[in-house]
């Protein structure tokens, strides 16, 4: 049942390979392209099932070990600081070395956390309406809105706005009277001041003359949100090629992954963000586990490593993820909660550890390596796992 | 409330009935407890998944078709 065009005998021979239905897959696209016979096809299935199998990790074999090695030596090629540009127009990134301990640490917000937010198809072909989820995501405040002054004399804090700024980030109105009305709602509920509004003028004061308390009110204005999301600062819009023609994807600089997903537009099937906590809470564990491995890829990828084998990283994400939870590598996660009370000395702050232990009366079962390297046996490792006893009897 | 299973990063749930369980704690000589875990209010977790059952998960898998993994339930 193989979408190829290869003979019957053919596929029979593949199929009774040990070999994955991937490279089974390979396997087929290279006998259709080169045109061998059976016996030819056999030899091949052959030859490259032998060599899988040889490839497969022995038993005993350290993959942690191997595993560190392989992050570790290209991460000494890495770059220790870039900012800037990732790939995606305009938004700063944390890359490199800096973005691969942060997730390894599994910081509970990165230093720049970011969202690929895509459309539903509506809204994904069409500029206008991809607008309208730009302005129901970016966090606006009033300083984009129009201009503010002191009025010292009347004790009042003056609002101009501006008309097409406000048609233009409130797309399904057209009134601006009524957006108006709006903002000034939303003054009056953050602030307690009554205000008074006429067209896209908004004025309001103190309850009592004070200069401290005017200024007070300016500052608390800023502050305030009147549409958007208040994490999210910026919203770069970009058109992308896809398998199927075009489409527009936003770009956020900061993120809120649950409130994202629930706005009308936003195909909650593709929405991703950089932020693995984030991931964890909206969706799970396991989707968690997939987002440290695509981002430990695609920062491997991007300093031009990109030869570092994805098992590796899959080792880390699974190890960070198996208790349910994200945990860091490190002291405070997967280091510090070992069994072995020397392995964890041997790891960081020695003597806290070593005085906790013979507080607590601890012991040391000798069971992992780091262990043994230090009591000088030979590790339960390879060879090292194998115990050869001579028979008793003689033949 | 949004959909999570249909999200791309997350790959099926399913719980496993005790029969099934059995045949794979004996294919690899584990208890229950040696299984990664799972949390309770995990949000991709089926609706019928109680403390102490074993999720089978079948994830999209990168190096071969798919990848067959279990998470026990816990607090």
């Amino acid at each position: 049942m193989t979408a190829h065009d290869v003979s019957a005998d053919i596929e029979a021979v593949v199929e009774d390979t040990e070999l994955p239905r991937r490279l089974k897959d390979e396997v087929y696209s290279t006998i259709e392209e080169r045109g061998v016979g059976v016996d030819d096809a056999d030899r091949i299935a052959k030859a490259v099932e032998t060599r899988y199998l040889d490839t497969r990790v022995d038993p005993l074999d350290p993959v942690g070990t191997v595993s560190a090695q392989s992050i570790g030596e290209p991460g000494t090629q890495m770059t220790m600081n870039t900012f800037h540009y990732a790939g995606v127009a305009e938004i700063d990134v944390t890359q490199g070395l800096p973005r691969l301990i942060e997730l390894v640490d599994a910081r509970k917000t990165p230093d720049t956390p970011m969202m690929t937010v895509h459309l539903d198809e509506e809204y994904a072909t069409d500029r206008e309406r991809a607008h309208e989820v730009v302005w129901k995501i970016e966090a606006t405040r009033i300083l984009a809105l129009g201009d503010i002054s002191t009025n010292v004399a009347d004790m009042l804090v003056e609002i101009d706005l501006n008309e097409d700024t406000l048609l233009e980030r409130w797309p399904t109105v057209n009134d601006t009277d009524a957006i108006a009305e709006e903002i000034a709602e939303t003054i009056e509920s953050n602030l307690g001041v009554s205000t008074r509004q006429a067209g896209t003028l908004i004025e309001f004061g103190p309850e009592e003359p004070s200069y401290r308390d005017l200024l007070q009110l300016v500052e608390e204005l800023r502050e305030i949100v009147f549409k958007g999301i208040e994490e999210i600062t910026r919203v770069v819009i970009r058109k992308e090629e896809t398998d199927n023609g075009e489409e527009f994807v936003l770009y956020t600089e900061g993120s809120d992954f649950g409130e994202v997903l629930d706005i009308e537009g936003v195909d909650a099937s593709r929405t991703t963000c950089n932020n693995i906590h984030e991931i964890y809470r909206e969706l799970g564990v396991e989707a968690a586990r997939e987002t440290l491995i695509n981002e430990t890829m695609n920062t491997l990828e991007e300093q031009g490593l990109d030869d570092v084998n994805v098992r590796h990283l899959m080792l880390v994400a699974d190890i960070m993820t198996n208790e349910g939870t994200i945990e860091s590598i490190g002291r405070h996660g997967i280091s510090g909660s070992k069994d072995s009370v020397l392995a964890r000395a041997a790891f960081e702050v020695t003597v806290n550890h070593l005085l906790d232990a013979a507080i607590h009366g601890e012991v040391d079962e000798l069971d992992g390596v780091t262990e043994n390297v230090i009591v000088g046996k030979p590790i339960k490792l390879g060879t090292g796992d194998v115990n050869l006893r001579m028979g008793t009897t003689q033949d | 409330m949004v959909d999570v299973s249909q999200h791309d990063l997350v790959p099926d749930h399913s719980v496993v009935d005790e029969d099934d369980l059995e045949a794979v704690l004996t294919e690899y000589e584990i208890k229950k407890t040696d299984l990664p875990k799972i949390k309770r209010t995990d949000k991709a977790l089926p609706d019928d998944a109680e403390v102490g059952d074993v999720v089978r998960i079948v994830r999209d898998s990168r190096t071969t078709d798919e990848a067959v993994v279990y998470r026990l339930v816990v607090e």
